[in-house]
């Protein structure tokens, strides 16, 4: 089971200038004492074209969290203009706000971000080059999409103390451990419809 | 026998399904996305089909996907607080609902799955090496029982989780089904390995193993959910064989014998179960010849889909509906009234089935069917539980009134809080709750300013997070929840929906009791969920789309033309990160890398003791004064192990001087009503003084039946000891906590009072309730004793004191109060002629009390007069802090009745009539909320006093000006508001009734 879960993000000071500082204020409940730390990132993604323009602008390690309900304020700076392509600063993009234990992902938050200026000028004639300082960044705080990965929250182990072993992706294997056996598929596998030992 | 399948149901395997005891829900486990699901449903709409057409009555109530793969089982316990769940992570999991918060969404997905009813996971118990397969509660509830396909059956302490009772191990298959015997005495588990097993309860050791009905079964059933009949005698089987064809094995309680089956179905029996009721035959127009005897009913599900329900008075089966499903039955529920079952399919659909009483016959009532287990089993534990309370009968119109009162008053109250939070969360996610005038927002604001961060020895930045409610209790402070309001139409709908608890069903293709076809499955698969992301994309879509004109306005994307390209970021949402940075990185970094950065102490992920040892450094460099999260820091409860007191007689005390000087001066004489007492004269004489002990217990002289048991110091809150006093009269209990050590005792039939290291003297009633502030005595108590309404206390002279008078003040009834510099002060009592103790800044009782669920309303907390001049306002921080010492309930319930007695006490001396009522009320809502029915009694009775004259009657109609009667008229729509206590209304309602016809 998951042991944490995140129950809100609140997006703070929403919309501002592009260069202040992103706040969010997570909310969220540990089900069971984690004996580490989380690991909290906020990834500003540059460009949809890919992901080498993404930028991880701040992580941040939250703990201890005992069982209960916790709250936080994660701030991060604003993205570096000069790492977004030119072409990609005005309009729609997406922040990401991530959360690992024990180097595994198991909730990823994404909001989309729209770039504008507020001059009803300059969004009608925008400079080629983009102007950050007129610009202003409108988080979509009403949409947020929550995806959740299972992770083994025991960590993995085995593969921890044994380094040798350590697989590249533990979180790849270990969702696919996760999933059940018992999918639709091989719930028929149980029951063969002709199953003749009791007739 | 009606049958209605809802459509709205449908979905992946169900493997489980319960009705809650009260029914108004029932629970599903089974397979769900990626994980076991359980979900909780409204019963309403599958009762009645206006309510599952009603689009604004939720059917869904609650879901859980923490279980990590499919649940096999889901079983409430018969008190309805709990929910167990079992699956194929090899968990099973307890849930219990969170009532102090309400409606809330999960985070990330359309507002339409709100979870109307929070659920939490209290407990999580595991054991078992493989899938766990069906989970039974004991007929207490005080056992949990799970079995496994690891062949084990384990009985968990559910008065304790996650304490193990016992692994019962003997079977050498996978154990796929458990029952309890309904008195408690055993328990039997079936398995895949051709056996049935009878296990003892009292020593948890097999009682019989039965094989010869399974000799010819093949292990292919998923379940072998066997049952036991609800008067004891029947124990029916899953999946056996008899003549190569499938049956449910019959067998008997007495001698285990295998005479009798039900036999019929075409394929494997998955489940059998019970009705929880007793029947008898009707009755028609009182011509019954022969009284019938009672039998019982059971329905019979099985994996050629069909199920059968069986009358054990009837040869054949009462109803047979073939071909229910598209697959294998997997479970079935009765609902607690037995006239009607809940059946679940591997398919994924639930089934109703509504029978008639003209079907099925009369249930006995709950008492009946006690009383033939107490006949045939002597005592039983199916005890009256709480749930069975909701069921009472409300005897009395007037109570009737009272509870609809307060129905409604509830629901104007929600709706109300609905409107203005729906009015506030349209603009902004700001919340307009108030708490002492402080909003929510401020308070958050607050706390944040005090958000802790500090650097990890590689530098990097660590919050420590802010605890705002803890989960153990499911007590959330509502200050803090996160809850999105409903739409006050659904909750209104809800609430009647819940109110009107009539069994019906309007399913028009009812036919009589034979043969019922299968019911129209079409339309339901059109009624498939869209995914997750096409909700989004079209929320996304909608949003911008409706929001588009204000131009200039929050937190909405403008232009839609600026949608489509959103799309290029769907797979930034689903995909996890590939080694961004920090950890994943150091793991995917080769060995030479490793080794390189274990050298430098950085890897911290990898290397539990480094993360460990930097963890504790930080915390080290937290500022010891952070006052809201002193939560976390919880203290621990430094309960000593009390001394096992020797039970029987207790001894008489023989420890006090066997000498006894009663003086009575002329003011004492003055007023005989209460209490006598007198300090000892100044006589040269040197008196013992008794020493403290851990423990003592007397015996009351004039009433032999009465024992006084005194345990010091026996627990310690908040860094105070308590001491326990505990009064027996004729098996009538009482106890209370002091929070000095108790030196002597005395009681009659109506008052005990104790005598304290402290130097103070307090009296209480025969129900326990204090009837005076703490008496001060001048010097160490010597001796006590007590007659009927008189008591001697004896001190020994022995002066010295360190403090000083800080403040004193008359109040406007001329009471002199005097405060002292260690926090103390202090009253004159002019009656008694001595001082009693009033206010205590260190008490630790009113640190530990907490009485909020009794406290009338926010602003009523302030009440003024002269006890919250002397005391200050109560503040905040004692009730929070009430939370953090994690005291047994037990515990906190007497410190919180001595302090609110207390609070009484002082309020009457100290003649401030406004705050005795104010004290009295909050008293009363919290005995009646508590169930402390003696106290309540008593404090009833003494406020109605004789309801016809007598001459001799020292009763007062009066107290601090207040009339007596009136404040009981006051008290009583508080008690009328808990069932329970219906005869004590009706009561003294009708008193109050005759006395104001007089």
């Amino acid at each position: 089971m998951s042991r944490v879960s995140v129950l809100g993000v609140s997006v703070l000071e929403n919309p501002s200038p592009f260069g202040r500082p992103l706040r969010f204020q997570v909310q969220f409940e540990c089900g069971e004492a984690l004996p580490r730390d989380l690991e909290w990132k906020i990834i500003y993604v540059g460009s949809a074209e890919s992901e080498e323009y993404d930028q991880v602008l701040d992580s941040v390690l939250v703990g201890p969290v005992p069982a209960g309900r916790h709250m936080f304020v994660f701030e991060a700076e604003a993205p570096n203009p000069s790492l977004i392509p030119e072409s990609d600063a005005v309009g729609v993009t997406v922040v990401l706000i991530t959360c690992t234990y024990l180097g595994q992902e198991f909730i990823r938050v994404g909001y989309y971000v729209n770039n504008e200026y507020t001059d009803p000028e300059l969004r009608e004639n925008p400079p080629l080059k983009p102007d950050f300082s007129q610009l202003q960044r409108n988080i979509l705080a009403s949409n947020p999409r929550v995806t959740r990965f299972h992770i083994n929250w025991d960590g993995p182990s085995d593969q921890m103390e044994d380094i040798e072993n350590v697989d590249p992706e533990p979180e790849g294997v270990l969702s696919a451990s996760c999933t059940s056996a018992k999918g639709p598929g091989t719930a028929l596998g149980i029951l063969p419809e002709n199953s003749m030992d009791c007739m | 026998c009606m049958l209605h399948v809802p459509t709205w149901l449908l979905g992946k395997p169900i493997f489980s399904v319960d009705i809650h005891p009260d029914g108004t829900k029932f629970a599903t486990g089974g397979q769900g996305q990626d994980s076991g699901k359980v979900v909780i449903w409204s019963m309403a709409p599958v009762l009645k089909e206006e309510d599952e057409k009603n689009e604004n009555i939720p059917k869904m109530l609650c879901q859980m996907d923490n279980h990590l793969a499919c649940v096999n089982c889901v079983r409430w316990s018969n008190n309805g607080v709990y929910l167990a769940s079992g699956g194929d992570d090899k968990l099973i999991m307890v849930w219990k609902r969170a009532a102090y918060i309400g409606p809330s969404t999960v985070f990330g997905s359309s507002s339409k799955l709100a979870n109307v009813e929070q659920w939490r996971c209290v407990s999580i118990l595991r054991s078992h090496s493989g899938d766990v397969m069906d989970v039974a509660w004991s007929p207490h509830d005080a056992w949990l029982a799970s079995c496994s396909v690891d062949n084990t059956v384990v009985i968990w302490n559910a008065v304790k989780f996650p304490e193990i009772l016992a692994t019962l191990k003997g079977h050498s298959g996978l154990v796929k089904g458990l029952t309890w015997d309904p008195v408690g005495k055993y328990i039997a588990s079936q398995a895949d390995d051709r056996s049935l097993k009878v296990w003892r309860t009292m020593d948890w050791q097999l009682e019989t193993s039965i094989t010869k009905p399974f000799d010819e079964c093949g292990g292919t059933t998923h379940v072998l959910r066997l049952s036991w009949s609800p008067d004891g005698h029947y124990l029916v089987s899953a999946h056996a064989m008899n003549n190569s064809g499938p049956t449910a094995q019959i067998i008997e309680r007495d001698g285990w014998k295998t005479n009798m089956d039900f036999v019929g179905h075409r394929k494997a029996v998955t489940v059998v179960k019970f009705n929880p009721k007793i029947f008898k035959k009707k009755q028609k127009n009182g011509s019954s010849t022969k009284p019938s005897c009672p039998y019982c009913c059971c329905a019979v599900g099985s994996k050629d889909r069909s199920l059968s329900v069986w009358l054990t008075c009837l040869k054949r089966p009462l109803v047979v509906i073939h071909e229910l499903f598209d697959k294998s039955i997997m479970d079935i529920s009765w609902t607690l009234n037995g006239l009607g079952i809940l059946v679940c399919s591997m398919d994924g659909s639930v089934a109703f089935l509504d029978f008639s009483q003209d079907e099925l016959g009369d249930p006995l009532s709950e008492e009946e069917k006690s009383n033939i287990h107490q006949s045939t089993y002597g005592k039983s534990l199916a005890i009256m539980t709480e749930a069975q309370l909701s069921t009472t009968i409300i005897e009395n119109p007037e109570m009737l009134k009272y509870q609809q009162r307060q129905q409604q008053q509830q629901m104007e109250q929600k709706n109300a809080a609905i409107r203005e939070a729906a009015g506030t969360a349209m603009s902004a996610p700001k919340v307009a709750s108030m708490v002492n005038g402080e909003s929510l927002e401020d308070i958050r604001k607050n706390l944040l300013k005090k958000q802790v961060e500090t650097r990890t020895a590689d530098g990097r930045r660590r919050i420590t997070p802010l605890c705002i409610a803890q989960l153990d209790t499911g007590d959330f402070s509502t200050a803090f929840f996160n809850s999105i309001p409903i739409s006050g139409s659904l909750a209104g709908s809800m609430m009647s929906s819940q109110s009107n608890q009539q069994l019906m069903s309007l399913d028009s293709n009812a036919t009589n009791s034979l043969g019922i076809s299968k019911p129209s499955l079409e339309p339901l698969a059109a009624s498939i969920k869209p995914t997750d992301d096409a909700v989004n994309k079209d929320g996304v879509n909608a949003t911008s789309a409706s929001a588009a004109p204000p131009v200039s306005s929050s937190s909405v994307l403008t232009t839609p033309s600026k949608i489509e390209p959103m799309k290029a970021f769907d797979s930034r949402f689903t995909e996890r990160s590939k080694a961004t940075s920090g950890t994943s990185a150091v793991i995917n970094t080769n060995q030479t890398a490793i080794d390189r950065l274990k050298d430098q102490n950085l890897i911290k992920e990898n290397k539990p003791k480094d993360i460990l040892e930097s963890s504790s450094d930080s915390e080290e460099k937290i500022p010891a004064t952070k006052p809201l999260s002193l939560p976390k820091r919880k203290l621990e409860l430094e309960a000593e192990i009390v001394e096992k007191k020797k039970k029987g007689r207790p001894r008489k005390d023989s420890r006090l001087v066997p000498v006894t000087l009663t003086v009575q001066s002329p003011a004492a004489l003055a007023s005989e009503k209460d209490a006598t007492c007198i300090s000892a004269p100044a006589l040269a004489l040197k008196l013992p003084t008794p020493i403290p002990q851990k423990s003592f217990t007397l015996q009351v002289s004039s009433d032999p039946s009465m024992y006084i048991e005194v345990e010091n110091e026996m627990t310690t809150v908040g860094g105070s000891r308590l001491s326990r006093l505990k009064c027996n009269r004729e098996g009538k209990e009482w106890e209370t906590v002091l929070t000095s050590r108790i030196l002597t005792a005395a009681g009659s039939c109506d008052v005990v009072s104790v005598a304290c290291e402290k130097r103070t003297l307090s009296v209480f009633s025969a129900c326990g309730r204090r009837l005076l502030p703490p008496i001060i005595l001048h010097s160490p108590i010597s001796a006590l004793h007590c007659t009927v309404l008189n008591y001697a206390v004896m001190t020994a002279n022995k002066h010295g004191s360190d403090t000083s008078v800080s403040q004193i003040l008359l109040t406007q009834h001329g009471i002199p109060v005097m405060s002292l510099s260690d926090g103390k002060a202090y009253c004159f009592n002019p009656s008694l002629s001595t001082w009693n103790l009033v206010s205590d800044k260190q008490d630790s009782l009113a640190q530990c009390a907490d009485y909020r669920n009794s406290l009338p309303s926010q602003e009523a907390m302030l009440c003024s007069g002269p006890l919250a001049i002397i005391q200050g306002r109560t503040s905040n921080s004692g009730r929070q802090a009430a939370r953090l010492f994690s005291m047994p309930h037990l515990v906190q319930q007497e410190t919180t009745l001595a302090y609110l007695e207390n609070q009484i006490a002082a309020a009457l001396m100290l003649q401030s009539s406004h705050e005795y009522r104010h004290w009295l009320l909050i008293y009363a809502r919290y005995l009646v909320n508590e169930g402390f029915e003696y106290r309540l009694r008593e404090l009833c009775k003494d406020l109605l006093g004789p309801v016809h004259y007598s001459a001799g009657s020292q009763w007062e109609s009066t107290v601090v000006g207040l009339r007596k009667r009136e404040l009981l008229k006051e008290l009583l729509p508080v008690i009328g508001q808990n069932l329970r206590f219906q005869r004590l209304f009706t009561e003294y309602q009708e008193q109050l009734d005759i006395l104001r016809d007089k």
